[in-house]
């Protein structure tokens, strides 16, 4: 059967079909959304996805240098959700709603 | 494999060093005196101290071509010229927010500390040689500035410019690393040197890698805002404090603009299979330079107006990119870019930095039509602004002209005359919109804002740049033989 086939041999590609997966959901998020919550999930999702694609074939090429990679951007992504939140608190402070629909002040 | 690193490498990086232990002194200070703001002209000295120190290191390493921790960072022509270009767009940004009631709060030595690792994520990204150098340095920069542009006095358009830069620059960091990990899956390595040996064959074999470097140009293309990826400037640029924006549209673009240079000088878009990649790349140069000047046209807002322009002057330095990209003669292109980014970085400073002058309050904002009658008023500023202005538009005998000779002539030589022919055209509009703050000073009378006298060091900085603008002008012909000579190492 072809089909099982496919389900049983979990190579590399399906890492990569998921990751691209993550990917594209957290993009919808950042894109779609107005909750400015959302929109940091969503780019921790995107992150995440990079770190599951970098693992993917560091494992399947046994070169161990993208498993290091991950640490960085794991660094990296707490740091951003951090400033992203720190600016979620400064914008509540202001308009009493962390919702990016305030945000009419610079257009034209 | 051993990890050790020599203490050349240590030497190589001493200027950001440098920068990160000065950073902490304002902080430090503020802390001992009891969560206390000392006097804001001590703070900046300590920051301009570092920015000092960190000028005469990178002068002590000039005419070397290294590699330090493994081939991570490289320190050749190209990270000089920019490493130059950073410190002095620090120093000036520095002062500029001393004399700035939106920068210059109750958070002041948070606010230089926070500049001055800004400018050490600029460093890092100036030398990176290796993708995951390149995407921590961006990130160092960045993260800063989200921050620093939040901690504007000005309560509503700051906080909306920082969180739009915050969504938007956090998306292209990801996209462009969603395309570093195809790059490593496919060669195996992150590093410029191992990618450049592989790069043409893998190029016409491997779907995965081409993917990889159209992900990583999209997420640089955000970086240096080009179209239809520019969207976030102007609306960034006009809420951030002034002297932020001087130095986010100076000191980020150049820095992103050599690391796009080093990338695409690995010739990766020369092959056969990525000549539609090729061909997009020239048609987003035209369409950036098109769509920045149009906008700008429409305009009233001096800031806004300024940011459009930046935009367009992107399209500019993406001409000489692709020259450099595609063989041949590419240290035409090389060198017109790094010259173009010198030149653009004087007078764009400038153009920004006058603005602060005229700031009397956090909310301020400037119109065109406030400058009216100011040749009369205070002759020195309008002559200032006349000159950045001129330079911005390209107007002989200025740096701004000779920035944009030497790319069209690159580009022509490399075969993009169609390119060549968008770019005088763009250039041709811009006129109309730089002439517009010009002709209100001089030909009208009406009463408008006016140039706060107390900001003596300010004033000086100015003046500074709007004499260097001139100057450089002259020499321009020296100027660029050098950064020629200098960048002969990055073609091998």
């Amino acid at each position: 059967m072809p089909m099982t086939e496919a389900f049983l041999n979990v190579g590399l590609n399906h890492y990569l079909i998921l990751s691209a997966l993550l990917f594209t959901m957290g993009m919808i998020g950042v894109l779609m959304r107005k909750n400015v919550i959302v929109i940091l999930m969503g780019i921790e999702l995107m992150l995440n996805a990079v770190n599951l694609s970098f693992i993917s074939f560091s494992s399947y090429s046994g070169n161990l240098n993208g498993q290091i990679m991950v640490f960085f951007v794991m660094t990296i992504a707490a740091a951003e959700a951090a400033v992203g939140l720190a600016l979620a608190v400064a914008i509540y402070k202001r308009y009493k709603e962390i919702n990016i629909r305030f945000f009419e002040q610079l257009r034209g | 494999m051993s990890t050790q690193f020599e203490m050349l490498d240590l030497l190589l990086v001493s200027p950001a060093i440098a920068l990160f232990l000065a950073s902490l002194i304002p902080l430090a200070i503020k802390v001992l005196r009891g969560n206390t703001e000392s006097n804001s002209v001590a703070t900046i000295m300590y920051g301009l101290v570092g920015v000092v120190t960190a000028m005469v290191l990178t002068l002590a390493n000039y005419g070397i071509d290294k590699v330090a921790f493994q081939g991570a960072l490289r320190f050749d022509g190209l990270s000089f010229w920019m490493q130059m270009v950073v410190l002095v767009v620090a120093a000036v940004t520095l002062i500029l927010s001393r004399d700035n009631p939106a920068t210059n709060n109750r958070l002041f030595s948070e606010y230089v500390f926070l500049l001055l690792n800004s400018l050490v994520g600029m460093m890092i990204v100036a030398w990176s040689n290796d993708l995951m150098s390149l995407f921590i340095g961006i990130e160092t920069m960045s993260l800063c500035l989200y921050i620093l542009i939040a901690l504007s006095s000005e309560p509503r358009k700051s906080k909306e410019a920082a969180f739009k830069y915050f969504v938007l620059g956090s998306f292209a960091s990801a996209i462009m690393l969603y395309g570093i990990s195809f790059i490593y899956g496919t060669v195996g390595s992150t590093y410029i040197q191992d990618i450049t040996q592989v790069s043409i064959q893998l190029m016409n074999t491997n779907r995965l890698f081409l993917f990889g470097v159209v992900l990583t140009i999209l997420g640089l293309c955000f970086k240096v805002s080009v179209f239809p990826f520019h969207s976030w400037t102007p609306d960034v640029y006009q809420g951030a404090p002034t002297p932020l924006t001087a130095f986010m549209s100076t000191g980020v673009k150049a820095v992103s603009l050599a690391f796009f240079l080093r990338f695409i000088a690995m010739e990766v878009i020369v092959s056969e299979r990525a000549i539609l990649l090729m061909n997009a790349l020239e048609w987003l140069a035209a369409f950036t330079i098109l769509a920045g000047n149009i906008a700008a046209i429409m305009q009233d807002n001096l800031k806004r107006m300024l940011a459009y322009s930046s935009v367009a002057h992107s399209g500019y330095v993406m001409m000489g990119i692709l020259a450099a990209g595609v063989g041949g003669e590419s240290i035409l292109g090389a060198s017109g870019v790094v010259f173009y980014i010198v030149a653009y970085t004087i007078m764009t400073l400038g153009a920004f930095g006058i603005l602060v002058l005229f700031e009397k309050r956090a909310e301020s904002s400037l119109e065109v039509s406030d400058l009216s009658g100011l040749g009369a008023r205070n002759p020195w500023a309008a002559a200032c602004i006349t000159i950045f202005m001129l330079s911005l538009a390209g107007i002989p005998p200025t740096v701004g002209f000779f920035g944009k000779l030497f790319i069209f002539s690159a580009a022509v030589k490399q075969g993009f005359f169609w390119l060549a022919v968008w770019g005088v055209i763009g250039s041709v509009i811009s006129v109309y919109y730089y002439l517009r703050p010009i002709v209100t000073m001089y030909m009208q009378n009406d009463e408008g804002a006016s140039v706060l006298q107390t900001k003596g060091l300010t004033r000086l900085a100015i003046s500074v740049l709007a004499i260097s603008v001139i100057v450089f002008g002259f020499i321009a012909e020296s100027i660029y033989s050098t950064v020629t000579s200098d960048l002969a190492s990055l073609f091998f």
